[in-house]
Formats: C-alpha cells, structure tokens, sequence
C-alpha cells in the first residue's frame, strides 16, 4: 500500500514562528519555497540550494523532506541546511521529537529514521544578525546534475567585523554531509581577510573523505571544496559585512 | 541540370514550416511505442551481464512455464549467419553477420548488454519476472573493454577465428586488430624532417552517444499466412526489412516494414536492434509484440554507440606556411564485432588541407563493447579533434593567425584528396574569407572573469551518394503524391514537397510526401551520410519530370497540338507557346478529364550522384574556469557550404542541432565502462547530454556554392558541422589557458589536470 | 492490489483502474490512450513526459499514478483548443523549434507553464524553464526564439 502524505496541513505549510524563525513542512515543494518571499528574504541561499535540485519539473516535486530522507551525501539542500544549524520534527507512534539535522543522516541512503516515524517539519532558526548562508556546488552541466562536491556555509560577523561563527558542511565528499570543523575552528575569531579564508578553504579540502567514482576522481574533489568553500566563504563574507540582506 | 540555376526558384530555398510540426506539436505524430494494435504483448530482453563469456547453457523451461508468459526465443530461434553474409547497403554493402550478433548473442557473449534471450508476456511485469526465471549459465573469460587492453601483449582474443587484414607480411600485428588501412603519398616522414616547424598531438576519446530521445522501439504482428508487419523507428525500412528478414530466414515478400515517426537517429537506427526479436515472438505467439528499450539498455549494451578512439597526428611546414605533410595514426574501437572501416574518417581528416605528402594508418580493434555504429559523420569528430589541434599548433608555431594558416593551405576545386584525385566541387576558400571578414572572428573578446580564447576548426564530410527512389502520382484534381523509399530524418518530407511543387509548378500545399513502407516504395538506402535531401531531390525531380512528360502528352491531345508544341508553367498546358492566344488547359483541369484514362505514374530514381563534398568552419569562444577546469561555451559561429539551401530554416537546425552534440561531446558525454566492460553510468542523468542552459546560441552563415550535376547544386548538410566543433573548443581553450586538453569529452577534471601539468612542467 | 483513480485530464473527468507500482505515465499512455506524452528516459532526466499538475510542471515519469487522485492534470492533448494552437505550439512551428518531435510535447509544457507565470520571458529565463526538457535535435535555438514569440504574440493580445 502507499500512502501519500502530501495532503497533510502541517507538512505542506511555511510558517514564521514565534522566535521568527520559520516551520517548513517537510512535503513543501521547492517550487513552492521559492514563491515566498519573506522566506528568501531570511535565506536565500537555502532557495538557491533547493532550486538546485534537480529540473523545474523534480522542483515541483521535491521537498526539503525529501532531500533528507533520501539520505544521499550530495543532497543539495542539507549541507546548507545544517550550517545554519536547522532542526527537523520527527513524528512517530511514540509521539514527537526534534533532532539536529546534523544526527539524522547516517550513512548513503540511510538516515536515523525508525520505520514507525515520520519526518514532518523543517525548523529553521531566527536569522542573526550580520549574518548569510550560500551553498556552492560543481556540476559539469549547469543544472540537471549531480554535485561532484559542495559547500554549505554559514557565518555570522561580530560587531568588530570578526567572524563570530561559522559553519562549513560538504556534500558528495563523504558517506554523509561532513562539517569541516577544524575549518570553522581556523576563522573563528578571526578578520577574514581573503588569505584566510582560502585557508580554512584548503583545511576544509583535507577534512573532506571523497571516494572516486565515474562522476569523479578523489583528488578532483577535494580541491573542488577548497575552491567552493572559499568561493561560499567569500559571497557570505561580503553578504553580511552589508548587514546579511541580499547584496 | 544546370538551367535550374537561372531559373529563379519559387518553392526551393523558402523559409516554410515543416509540414508535419503540426501533429509533432500536438502529440499526434505515432512512433512505435504509440502504436496500439488489438492484443499486444510485451516484449523484453534478457542480456548478458558478462563482457565476455562462453554461454554454455540457456534454460527457458520455468519462463515457458509462468503465467502470461506467451513465448520465449533465444539463439537457437534464428538461423545461423556466417562472418560475410553480405547484404546491400549503400556503395559497400553490408555484412549480415554483425547484425545477426548485435540482435541475439550465440555461442558467446562478446559484450555487457548483448541479448542472449527474450520472452513476449502480457505485460511488463510478467515480462520482468520471465526474464529473472530464464538461467544462463557462463563461462566467464577475460574482457578487453578498452583499445589499450585489446591491444595489449598477450590479451585475450575476441575472434580468434578473424583474419586482420591490411598489414606488411612479416609484420607484427597485436591482438584484437579488425584491420589497417594505410594511404600514403610521398614521404610524410622525411617532408617532416625537413619541415621549418612541426607540430604534433596525441588523443583519446572516450566512448559517446547518439543520445536519440526516443528509445528503440518496434511492434510486429504475424499473421495465420505468414505473413510479418513490422512497424518501426529506422533511419531505413528498406533496410530495416533486408536485415530483419535475413537474420528471421524470412523472404522479403513475406515482410513488411512500415516506419513511423523517428524520434532521433543520428546513425544510431540503421542497424537493427529489437526488430527481428519482435518479429520472432510475434510469429511464435500469434499475437503482436511491442519492444520498447529503456534507457539504461540503450547505454548499456542495448544500442551501438560511436566509436572511442586514440588519434595521434604531426603536421609540419615551411616557414611560408604551405603544409609539408600530414601523419596521422588512427585507432578506433569497433567494439565486439570486427570491421568499423577508418578510411573515411582518416581521409575527412585531412581532406580541408593541401600537403606535400600524407601518411595516414587506421586500424579497428575489436574489444568487449558494444559493437559501434554510425554516428553523425562517424569518426569526423574524434579524428578532427587531434587533426585540427595539430593544425592550430602549427600556426602558433609558425606565428600565423589561425584563418590565414588555413587559407594558405585551403584545398580547392581540382587539388589533390587525401586519396590522390582530385577534388570535385569544394567552397573552402569562400568559407575562410568569410570568416576572417566576420565579426565572430574579427571582434575583440570581451573580457570575463576567467580566462578566454577564441578556437577555430575546420570540418570536412563527403556527402555520400548512394540511391534514392520517388514516385509520384496525380490526383483528380491535379493535386500531386510523392511517396519515397526514405523515412523523414530531418523535415524530408518538407524539403521534397518544396522541390515537387518547384518542379511542378505547384504550391506546397497541392503536393503531399509520404515515407513510404516497404511494400508501397521502390528501394531506397537509409537516411545516412549526409545524403537524403540531395539523393531523394533527384528522385523527386526526375518522378516530376517523368510524369510532366506524360502529362503533356495527355495535354497534347486534349489541345489537339503536337506534343512538342506544349509547354508547361505553374499549373498550365499551352500549345504553340506564345502567351494568351493559345489554347490551354489547367493541370487540375486535364486531371478531371484524363484520370480514368489511367493513372499518371512518375518514377524517379537517383543513383551515383556527385558527392556533395560538406565543408565548414566554426569559431568558439570559451572562458575556462582555471580553479575549476569548467569551460564555458560563450559564442559560438557556424559556417558552412551547402550548395543551396533548400529551406534555410532546416539548414540551420542541422547545424545547430549538429553543434551542440558536438559540444555535448567535447565536454561533458561518455559512457564509463570498467575494466569488465560494465558501464557505470547507464543514465540520462551521469551520460550528460547538453540542456539549453550549457549551450550557448548558434549563429549560422549559410554560404551557397553549387555542386555541378547535382539538382539544384545541393551538398550534404546533416554531418559535417558535428565534425569541427571539439576542435574549435579545444582550440579556444588552447588559447585561453595555453595548455592543450588531449582527452575528449574535455571534463573539468581533464582540463584542470591539463593545467596543472603545465604549471608542473613549465615549457 | 489494483485501485480506481479519478482525475481530471485536460478539463475532462477521467478514472482507469491502476497498480500501485504504475506512473502517471503509465496512466496517461497505456490507460487514457494519451500517447502525447513521451518516455524517453523513466528517471526524471529527459523531460519527455512533461505534464501540468495544478499548473506546475512535473515528470509523468517521476510520478505515482495513485498521486494523480483528484489532481488536475494537462497534457499535450490538452494545450490547443481543438486545432486552434496555442501560441507556442504555433511558434514552435513558424521557427522551426520542432524537428523529430519526440521531445517537443514536454517543450510545449514546460513553456506554457513559464508563460503563466513570466508573460515576458528573458531568453535565459526560457533556458532555464526548458533545461528540464533534453532536444537533441535543434540545439535549442529555434526553440528558444519560438517560445519567445510566443510570448511576444500572447502580449499583443492577438488570442484575446
């Protein structure tokens, strides 16, 4: 029997919660996450990310849910997702839970998932302050692809201008989404001048455990992260030096 | 011929609609998988996991057995044909044998794909579940699935029956060779010691795709007589039926082949693939069969992809600039079935360029691949790429802008063919002055944010002959048919409506082309080698000249005129000729009176027409990402010679549509195949095929330099602009970033491993 | 175990009895005889079986049949009025956007479904709307120039 969960309220709905923070059902398409604007106001790059997926066509269909639980270490929503450190809403026989993203995938297709339980929503904290998130991705063509690797950052600048947080997370480089947290450890606290960004672009690179596959080679990979991670870096960088609005 | 040329074309050479889009845009056109014919059954094939294997027993007792299971066939059920089993086809013919194995394995599986069985069911889950209960057992022996390993000392041989032809006796030959062909004039090796300045490059290109959009597919039906209907997707029913009734055992008169709409060829639907298959469960069954390949089938195994390759090529010069020699080394995968010919290919190479002395070797290798076949000027693009990166090397070397390096060596009507006659009709020096007075070439790069280049290549393809053959048939009203022996490749049907109405004096709407199926066409060649349009205007015009003559007779005694007294203009028989005063009668009036005299019948059939020699330039501009190895295709300008365009429109959805597969192959599209020969990337979404947003727009320059002797002066058009375009890419990312990229498709990984070899190997 | 889905097709109530493992595409060609609708690929990376879902488009292929239950789905059968074409299937044949044919009902799809919501497409919006949509025939160039007339034409008001 298949059950179709796309006519439930609560998992087709975006909401602003009380922290001003959004609830974003988990069976909300990306093409419908791309018509509110508010939600792009607050993240942008999440849109970007979402609209990556796949074609127009996928976009009708695919949900934040989805590219979850379908557990793939190339998921172009999640890494973004999980530097802006987004929680999810687990429904299940034994009543509810929320959990970090970060816990929920845990290896190519498999996710921290009982078969009793239901991913139901996507929480997305309140946006600081100074602050963006962009994900970058290679793909040989523009679109209709699958990421070689990716980059998923998050930062948030203090009041003198020095990164105050920042978090990095990887696609197609590991069994899961991977945090480059030594990368993130290198710039906290730090001016981000461009040297050091590209540093903890290059530290990123030698987090990351790629395999080679036919889309590609392990060492192409990981020099791809340093160059998208420093690229991501760079556009968050300048996003919220200009006070985190859309440049 | 040659009064067409003053005469001012009405119909020919209009920018007209297709006169078929109407039912391609409503979803109306059928092809195959459309068809629905009372009781249809399911057809599905079991295929070899294995790059090569002894098949040592096939058991199809429990397929046979299951529910909705109606029949099952496997080699035994078709008749055994002989290496050299040769059938017609074009100027050469065609061995059946290669067909025969691309169809059903038998003794062994020689590829990962290959059909080793196949069941007809109710449905496509009772077919499935056949196909898992149908046991095979293998005698796995090693696969050679790339030219290296086939060719290694000591690999294991695929047809250890095959004899390899074409080399020195005495000489030592590697293994897996289907066999060398070797054109040489003068001394190429001395002329390149003797050269002011040289250049050479070496290539791999990596397996690509047709990349049609519509899968294979075909429905047959038997009926209690015997008698088979097969309707199919082909680039030739003509062909369809010879190759189909061969490998059934079957006379021809007892088959019929009837083509529907073709969803993409590309070279790719010649050769046949499910259509005896169909026909066999069909005739077992009693009941029609419909095969449908998918996707992942089609690339892995299903279909006969273009050939990989290994081309390494020397150029040299005097310091003037005139070509010295040309040495070129080609080596083609054939895939696992010996005989993809190189000769064409190497001479297209070369053809655009006057050398002193040439030196060209080819040879096949047999590996454990699918069995390649045609594509899109097959070879022309994999040997361009290193002969025209050569070329573009020697004109760096030699300081000369890319144009006039080649204009200084630009072949021209009357000089020598890589195969020492003399060039009929070619345009090539017109082309170049068009370029370099073009803004594509002339305007400055823009600057971006990577790197830029500007790339050019040039491109050459025969234009092949082969037969073509029109009827045409007169209406009551004098409304005309024309039904041909080819199937509609590339909007055929409109270009020979438009040349029936030109011949006719008639408006395209007063004439209707039909594709005619085997039992109602006379015998055509496929729609291949850039010959349809040339080969089936002749036809055609000869069907238009042949009934017009026994109109007039007709008309003559209508107008009680001699015969050769009556003229005849746009719709209208005069006698005497002079204007007004005459006596007349319209085409549609002398229908109504004399169609139950009999039937006007016009038959028109060309053969051995000129070769339409194909040549063109393209320019490229790239901008290469140098942290990335992305290359972005910003412009891109095609030119080329078609003789006369017979609806520009047309034209130009050749060469674009041409462009941009060359530019999914230059970039992006390879099929992976492991050392075993299975292929790791059996899908649309891994085989990358270019969409709208990786290609930029292509601008095309239609030049017109009429072939003698040919209707109209037409060329080929179809092939030759897929031919330059990964040598103008790779030519432009020379330019941008100054390293060659060597490897085709010229991935992002390849070109920034090439940059990085510079940078650790500095010149 | 099969079920009956009710949908509406192209403005017309239909239902056809259907397995759970069925497509919309299955659906649409093999139980509604709607064989507009192509396949060319089955995973969604083609294009082929573009169809309208609510106005959005969608790969038949990507979708279960049993999701098709009170949907409201167009198809290619359903873009023109009778013989009166819809804009972009009429451009599409004035500029040569169609040659083989097999890709072009999911062209016509997913450019009606830009033109709802853009009137006034840039020539890269349009890329973007088909990128989903594999030719490989055309280059997509007159496709583009089609889809951009048509909206030009559908601005003129000229079907009003």
């Amino acid at each position: 029997m298949i059950v179709d969960l796309k006519h439930i309220g609560e998992m087709c709905s975006v909401v602003r919660t009380p922290d001003k923070g959004w609830r974003i059902g988990a069976a909300v398409s990306v093409r419908q996450l791309g018509a509110n604007g508010d939600l792009a106001r607050d993240y942008p790059g999440l849109i970007e990310a979402a609209q990556l997926i796949g074609s127009l066509q996928v976009q009708s269909r695919a949900t934040l849910g989805g590219n979850l639980c379908n557990g793939a270490p190339s998921a172009d929503a999640v890494p973004l997702m999980m530097s802006i450190e987004a929680r999810v809403e687990i429904a299940g026989t034994r009543g509810r839970r929320m959990v970090n993203i970060e816990s929920l995938p845990v290896a190519p297709g498999k996710v921290a998932l009982t078969p009793d339980e239901l991913l139901v929503a996507v929480l997305l904290p309140p946006r600081p302050a100074r602050s963006a998130a962009r994900y970058l991705r290679f793909t040989p063509r523009r679109e209709m692809d699958i990421a070689i690797a990716g980059s998923g950052v998050a930062v948030r600048l203090g009041a003198a201008g020095e990164i105050a947080h920042a978090r990095i997370t990887l696609a197609s480089v590991a069994p899961v989404p991977l945090r480059a947290t030594k990368a993130e450890a290198r710039l906290i606290g730090e001016r981000p001048t461009a040297a050091l960004l590209a540093e903890a672009a290059r530290i990123a690179a030698g987090e990351a455990k790629p395999i080679s596959d036919t889309r590609a080679s392990a060492d192409y990979r990981r020099e791809l992260v340093a160059v998208l991670t420093r690229r991501a870096l760079d556009a968050c960088v300048a996003e919220a030096g200009v006070g985190g609005s859309k440049p | 011929m040659s009064d067409q040329a003053v005469i001012p074309l009405r119909v020919v050479g209009q920018r007209l609609p297709r006169v078929d889009a109407g039912e391609r845009v409503t979803g109306r056109a059928i092809y195959p998988a459309d068809l629905v014919r009372p009781g249809t059954l399911v057809g599905s094939i079991k295929r070899s996991p294995h790059g090569h294997a002894v098949i040592k027993s096939v058991d199809t007792t429990k397929a046979l057995a299951l529910k909705g299971v109606k029949a099952v066939v496997t080699g035994a059920d078709f008749p055994e044909i002989v290496p050299g089993t040769i059938i017609p086809f074009g100027e050469t013919g065609a061995d059946l044998w290669v067909s025969a194995l691309i169809v059903m394995a038998r003794g062994k599986v020689l590829w990962v794909g290959q059909p080793v069985a196949a069941v007809a069911a109710v449905d496509e889950h009772v077919a499935a579940e056949a196909l898992s209960l149908i046991e095979i057992t293998y005698d796995v022996l090693p696969a050679v699935a790339s030219i290296e390993a086939a060719m290694a000392k000591g690999a294991c041989v695929l047809h250890p029956q095959h004899t390899t032809k074409g080399f020195e006796p005495g000489a030592a030959i590697p293994p897996n060779i289907g066999s060398r062909t070797l054109l040489e004039r003068g001394d190429a090796e001395l002329a390149l010691t003797q050269s002011a300045a040289t250049a050479s490059i070496a290539v791999k290109v990596y397996t690509g795709h047709q990349g049609y959009i519509e899968p294979h597919a075909c429905v047959a039906e038997a009926d209690p007589q015997g008698n088979v209907t097969l309707w199919a997707s082909s680039q030739g029913a003509h062909q369809t039926e010879i190759q189909t009734a061969g490998i059934l055992g079957l006379p021809q008169s007892k088959l019929k082949v009837v083509p529907l709409e073709l969803g993409g060829g590309f070279g790719g639907k010649i050769t046949v693939h499910l259509e005896p298959v169909a026909a066999r469960l069909a005739q077992i069954s009693g009941r029609p069969v419909k095969m449908v390949m998918s996707r992942a089938e089609i690339l892995a195994g299903g279909s006969g992809p273009p050939a990989a390759a290994q081309v390494s090529v020397e150029v040299g010069a005097e310091a003037d600039g005139r070509l010295k020699a040309i040495a070129g080394r080609y080596v083609f995968d054939t895939g696992g079935i010996p005989g993809t010919p190189t000769t064409l290919l190497m001479q297209a190479s070369a053809a655009c360029y006057q050398t002193e002395t040439l030196r060209l070797e080819g040879m096949d290798v047999v590996t454990s691949k699918p069995r390649t076949e045609a594509y899109r000027g097959p070879g022309g693009i994999q040997a361009a790429f290193a002969v025209e990166q050569a070329m573009d090397e020697l004109a760096i070397k030699l300081g000369m802008d890319a144009v006039a390096f080649r204009q200084r060596n630009a072949a021209v009507t009357g000089s020598l063919m890589p195969a020492g006659t003399p060039f009929p009709s070619i345009g090539l020096t017109t082309i170049l002055e068009r370029v370099a007075a073009h803004a594509s070439w002339r305007d400055p790069l823009p600057p971006g944010k990577h790197p830029r280049g500007r790339g050019l290549a040039l491109g050459y393809w025969r234009g092949t002959s082969m037969t073509s053959a029109a009827q045409l048939t007169v209406a009551g009203d004098g409304r005309v048919m024309v039904t041909m022996g080819t199937v509609d490749i590339s909007g055929t049907r409109t270009t020979m409506a438009q040349v029936a109405a030109e011949e006719m004096g008639l408006s395209i709407d007063d004439v209707h082309v039909a594709t005619g199926d085997t039992k109602s066409s006379a015998y055509s060649d496929a729609a291949a080698g850039s010959r349809v349009g040339r080969t089936m205007a002749a036809a055609v015009v000869d069907a238009c000249r042949d009934a017009l003559g026994q109109l007039k007779g007709r008309a003559a005694e209508r107008l009680q005129a001699p015969e050769v007294d009556v003229t005849y203009d746009r719709g209208v028989f005069r006698a005497g000729g002079n204007g007004g005063t005459a006596a007349s009668i319209t085409l549609g009036e002398l229908m109504r009176q004399t169609l139950t005299d009999g039937a006007i019948i016009g038959r028109g059939v060309s053969t051995k027409l000129p070769f339409g020699v194909e040549v063109g330039a393209h320019v490229v501009d790239v901008e290469v990402d140098p942290e990335t190895g992305q290359v972005t295709v910003l412009r891109y300008t095609a030119f080329q010679d078609v003789g006369r365009a017979l609806n520009p429109t047309a034209v130009e959805g050749q060469m674009q549509g041409s462009v941009v597969q060359g530019l999914g192959w230059a970039l992006t599209e390879a099929i992976d195949y492991d050392a075993d020969g299975k292929v790791r990337n059996a899908s649309l979404l891994d085989f990358r095929l270019p969409t709208a947003l990786d290609v930029p727009p292509i601008d095309c320059v239609i030049i017109e330099t009429p072939v003698p002797g040919v209707p109209y002066g037409l060329r080929g058009v179809g092939e030759m602009p897929i031919v330059p375009v990964a040598g103008a890419v790779a030519n432009a990312v020379r330019r941008a970033i100054g390293v060659r990229v060597t490897n085709m498709p010229m991935t992002p990984e390849r070109v920034l491993a090439a940059l990085k070899n510079k940078a650790g190997n500095p010149a | 175990m099969k079920t009956v889905v009710q949908c509406e097709v192209n403005g017309e109530p239909r239902e056809a009895l259907v397995d759970p493992r069925d497509t919309l595409l299955q659906l649409l060609r093999d139980r509604l005889g709607l064989t507009g609708t192509k396949e060319g690929c089955s995973n969604g990376n083609c294009g082929s079986c573009t169809v309208l879902m609510a106005g959005a488009p969608v790969c038949a292929c990507l979708v279960l049949a049993g999701e098709a239950e009170g949907a409201h789905i167009t198809t290619i059968e359903g873009v023109a009025d009778g013989n009166d074409l819809h804009p972009v299937q009429a451009a599409l044949i004035q500029h040569g956007g169609t040659q083989c044919g097999f890709c072009t009902p999911g062209i016509v799809l997913s450019a009606v479904a830009l033109l709802a919501e853009t009137p006034q497409p840039t020539s890269g919006q349009i890329r973007h709307a088909i990128a989903g949509n594999i030719c490989r025939c055309t280059g997509y160039d007159k496709i583009v120039t089609a889809i951009a007339a048509a909206a030009a034409e559908m601005q003129a008001g000229a079907r009003q």
